[in-house]
């Protein structure tokens, strides 16, 4: 009976169940990592006392590592989202083949971006001796390309060669720094520092050629993602943007000082924050951890259940699992993070003793160690956002927190120094507020939104 | 919603004319052709990602074409009382999954009628409250079986469902679906939405082709049996295909005010759906009587000769025909074999019966001769064999009835029914050939010998047929019975659409 009727297959395009198994988990370290290396190296920096350097040659030192670690993280973060979803669809097809061009053509991009916006930033805005804007301008570039490069190590899920390559770097450029202090004064710690960055980098780059020994033959392979998630490039700006907007705008503070290179600073608003942010190193690790282990199994599992039809009482009880296993997260983050944060507000008058830390800064770092708290709950729910691939959500999630970051930070401007730290703490905590109705609005439905709102064989 | 005048016939084609060329876009061409007095609109059902390109070159009296994508909804608005309309939804979807048809198409049109052109894929399919709606169904039915393969059957089955009823829907005297299915499900909704009659002419019986391709379904994942266990085991979704389909054959056949087909042997299967018997009607199809006629005059002198006209492909069995020609040939020794068709088809195929025909010794006797016109053959040939597996109603058994060659069929479609006449036939006019069994050389071979041998028998039965194809498959008076009914039904004054619709019509 030719004519009548047609294939009923046509009606069911099988090809496309796959639609609900896209944007398999990525970006969990990702996001986490370079900022927990932030953390360490600037405290670590900020800390360091070199004996025989003199005071005004040290500030020098850590201002422009202070604006190289920020200025590049934020340049670099849409570069490296990019490339991360680049890969972990590389992985996910299991065709790998274009990662080390892909390494060569996010390498091209980051320095493409990074190289004038520094050489602007210390030609023209700062004044420097020829031999410290030389090493402030490799410095900036190092630490541009390091970002870049860990992506490719953590979307492999090589912890251990990032943490051994960031552990050997810092120790080495840290010793090299106190060692060149001496002779050389600021572009001499700057020149140490650049040895071990340059330790990283390179061991990063050739554990990455290691890994995949194939032929660079298409550096810009991965350009169309930047078209397809303008939207994961925009939010990892925002995101980025924001964590450091409260410490640029605080630079407009009475208080500031203007160094004589021409840079502005408020060190006991930075010191303070980065000692807060100090407290967060535990918990967010430990929640990284859980991120990757119990809730990417759960997470998994959902998924890969669904695909292997199973009924829909067994993917009732995965969702209930993965939200269990996200509660038991979230309840060790609250318990760790928050009796360090509760330690912190409470001796935080024995700390200072003990660093000898000028009172004036007390406020501001307790201040500092609450929105710490909302902060790493924030970055912990946006990473939980981020593997279930909800672009805009993420988008406005990180829009609100530099928005509000920048309005709450100028008003504490206007309002005084009584009032620095706050303009930070709420915007962290309106963000995570945010944040986690979001979240809990779509673990809610978790069921519907793999089924029909994030796949994309259904036609929306 | 239509600016075009009210046609005469709106006819429902369901993945065929003008698109896709065969025996039902044939007989679509020919039927718009010979009612050239009426205007038709045409309704074009084609699967969502179909590439459309006219086969045919659609006649004047066709006012207008509308085609809908089945499966595909317009995106559509979130209207208020969202919730509750899929709360409302649930029974008559539920029922029409187990024996329902024509009152749950009409309880699912009220509630949908009052929305207007607000509905479309977001409130029907994507919505959180249809995704309530789908969990729903799924426990009520079945619970057990793979959720990923019921969602995409749940959405394919209720978009299938959704769009025919929110399609445009052209305005008409009378709707004439060419099959049940989407078309019939769409004529319905004409029906109840209009208060015009339904005309149904079904060639093939759909919800048998249906059960067939769905029987043999990859696209549905089943879970491997586990004999020893004792859980329950899931239903099997390819049940709730069938359902569907059965549920809008019974739509369509309560809707409809006649029910025709093209032989009796379609009967069984539509009583058998649900079908009641008073609708039903035979119109089968015609040929040209009087142009096949006259070859009955033009014999040639020839050897006796059995011919299959067809293509040649697996469907046709043709290797059976080679089979019976090597038994014929036993008692016959001059007689030729031809297979009159392209066979360019399924070269593996056409090789395979070569190798035949070489395997039994016929290079003689067969002869395969590619495409030819049936006219130019047919005086020159005895005996129509006919070793099909499968047709509905093949016009050349007509064709050369006509010009006075007895056919030997297998007993499939109509072909008994042409061959030995139909219980309508008054009187009796005796057998025009004869019908054998499938696959069954031997069966084949005896029949034809019979003819071949005896020319008496061979002269009565080409008279017969002869006599039978101008009486009830004359082409010119097969037309007239569809251009009669259409008068009549065209006739009938204007009913109220059903009442549950017209209360709540927003339009």
């Amino acid at each position: 009976m030719a004519g009548i009727g047609f294939e009923l297959r046509k009606l069911l395009a099988r090809d496309d169940l796959i639609g609900i198994a896209e944007g398999y988990g990525h970006a969990a370290i990702a996001t986490s990592g370079p900022w927990l290396f932030t953390i360490l190296a600037l405290s670590a920096i900020l800390a360091l006392g070199a004996p025989n350097a003199p005071p005004s040659e040290l500030a020098v030192f850590r201002l422009i590592i202070v604006y190289n670690f920020s200025f590049s993280l934020v340049l670099t973060a849409p570069v490296g989202i990019v490339m991360t979803r680049y890969l972990a669809d590389s992985i996910h097809a299991k065709d790998v083949e274009q990662a080390p061009a892909a390494l060569l053509g996010g390498l091209l991009i980051t320095y493409a971006a990074a190289a004038p916006a520094a050489g602007a930033l210390y030609a023209w805005y700062a004044h420097l001796g020829r031999l410290t804007f030389l090493a402030a301008f490799v410095d900036f570039l190092l630490i541009a390309g390091i970002w870049t490069v860990s992506v490719f190590l953590t979307a492999l899920k090589n912890y251990r060669a990032l943490v051994l390559s960031f552990g050997l770097g810092m120790a080495l450029g840290i010793v090299s720094a106190a060692l060149l202090a001496g002779p050389w004064g600021a572009p001499g710690m700057l020149q140490g520092f650049n040895i071990g960055l340059a330790v990283t980098l390179f061991s990063l780059i050739a554990r990455i050629f290691a890994e995949y020994p194939t032929r660079a033959s298409r550096p810009f392979i991965f350009m169309p993602y930047f078209r397809k998630y303008w939207d994961l490039a925009l939010a990892a700006l925002a995101y980025s943007i924001a964590i450091w907007a409260d410490k640029w705008l605080m630079w407009l503070a009475p208080e500031h000082q203007t160094l004589p290179i021409g840079f502005v600073s408020f060190p006991e608003y930075e010191s303070a924050t980065f000692l807060a942010y100090l407290a967060v190193v535990p918990s967010l690790a430990a929640f990284t951890l859980t991120i990757e282990t119990s809730f990417f199994e759960k997470y998994t599992r959902f998924y890969d259940d669904i695909l292997r039809h199973v009924s829909y009482g067994k993917i009732d009880a995965n969702h209930r699992d993965l939200i269990q296993s996200l509660m038991e997260g979230a309840r060790n983050f609250i318990i760790l993070e928050g009796s360090v944060v509760f330690v912190g507000i409470l001796l935080a008058p024995q700390i200072f003793d003990f660093l000898r830390i000028s009172y004036l800064e007390l406020g501001i770092f307790r201040l500092g160690l609450l929105g710490a708290f909302f902060h790493s709950g924030l970055l912990f729910l946006l990473i939980v956002l981020s593997y279930f691939d909800l672009r805009r959500i993420t988008l406005a999630i990180g829009g609100l927190f530099l928005v509000t970051n920048c309005i709450f930070t100028l008003a504490t401007l206007k309002l005084g120094f009584a009032y620095y730290g706050y303009g930070y703490c709420l915007s962290a905590m309106v963000a995570f507020a945010a944040a986690f109705l979001a979240t809990g609005h779509l673990l809610d439905r978790l069921p519907y939104q793999a089924f029909v709102r994030g796949n994309s064989s259904v036609a929306q | 919603m239509n600016q075009r005048p009210t046609a005469d016939v709106c006819l429902v084609l369901e993945g065929t004319y003008p698109y896709v060329t065969g025996g039902v876009s044939i007989w679509t061409h020919h039927m718009i052709e010979a009612q050239s007095h009426l205007s038709f609109e045409l309704v074009c059902l084609v699967p969502e990602r179909a590439e459309l390109e006219p086969r045919y070159q659609v006649p004047p009296n066709v006012a207008g074409i509308t085609t809908v994508r089945v499966g595909s909804l317009p995106a559509g608005a979130k209207p208020r009382g969202l919730k509750a309309l899929c709360e409302r939804l649930e029974k008559p979807l539920l029922r029409l999954q187990s024996g329902g048809g024509l009152p749950e198409i009409e309880s699912i049109m009220a509630e949908l009628l009052p929305f207007g052109s607000n509905l479309g894929r977001r409130a029907l399919l994507n919505s959180p409250e249809a995704w309530e709606l789908i969990l729903r169904m799924y426990q009520a039915t079945y619970p057990e079986s793979p959720f990923l393969d019921y969602f995409w059957s749940w959405r394919a089955i209720l978009g299938g469902i959704f769009s025919m009823l929110l399609a445009p829907l052209p305005s008409a005297r009378v709707y004439h679906p060419v099959s049940t299915g989407y078309a019939g499900l769409y004529a319905a909704r004409a029906h109840l939405q209009t208060g015009r009659p339904v005309l149904l002419t079904e060639h093939g019986i759909y919800t048998n082709e249906r059960r067939i391709e769905i029987a043999m379904a990859d696209w549905l994942y089943r879970p491997a049996e586990s004999g020893l266990t004792l859980r329950k085991s899931a239903r099997d979704l390819r049940l709730m295909w069938f359902q569907a389909f059965a549920a809008y054959s019974r739509a369509c056949y309560e809707a409809a005010a006649r029910i025709v087909t093209l032989h009796s042997g379609n009967q069984h299967f539509q009583l058998a759906d649900g079908a009641p018997q008073e609708k039903l009607a035979i119109i089968p199809n015609g040929v040209d009587y009087q142009r096949f006629s006259i070859l009955a005059h033009q014999r040639a002198e020839h050897l006796p000769t059995m011919a299959l006209i067809g293509r040649v492909v697996p469907i046709k069995d043709v290797k059976t025909f080679i089979r019976a020609a090597a038994i014929v040939r036993e008692l016959v020794p001059e007689v030729q074999a031809l297979v009159l068709g392209p066979a360019d088809e399924d070269p593996q195929y056409f090789a395979e019966c070569q190798a035949l025909v070489t395997y039994l010794g016929l290079e003689e006797c067969v002869e395969f001769t590619g495409p030819i016109s049936v006219s130019d053959y047919l005086p020159r040939v005895d005996v129509l064999v006919l070793t099909s597996i499968s047709e509905a109603q093949p016009l050349v058994i007509l064709e050369a009835g006509a010009s006075g060659v007895p056919s030997v069929a297998t007993d499939i479609g109509a072909c008994r029914e042409m061959i030995l006449g139909g219980p309508q036939e008054e009187p009796p006019l005796g057998p025009g050939g004869a019908v054998t069994p499938l696959a069954n050389p031997t069966a084949t071979a005896d029949a034809v010998a019979r003819l071949l041998f005896d020319p008496d028998y061979w002269k009565r039965a080409s008279q017969a047929v002869r006599e039978r194809v101008r009486l009830y498959y004359d082409k010119p008076s097969l037309d007239r019975s569809y251009r009669e009914l259409y008068e009549y039904w065209r006739g009938v004054p204007d009913r109220a659409p059903a009442e549950a619709i017209s209360s709540k019509d927003a339009a």
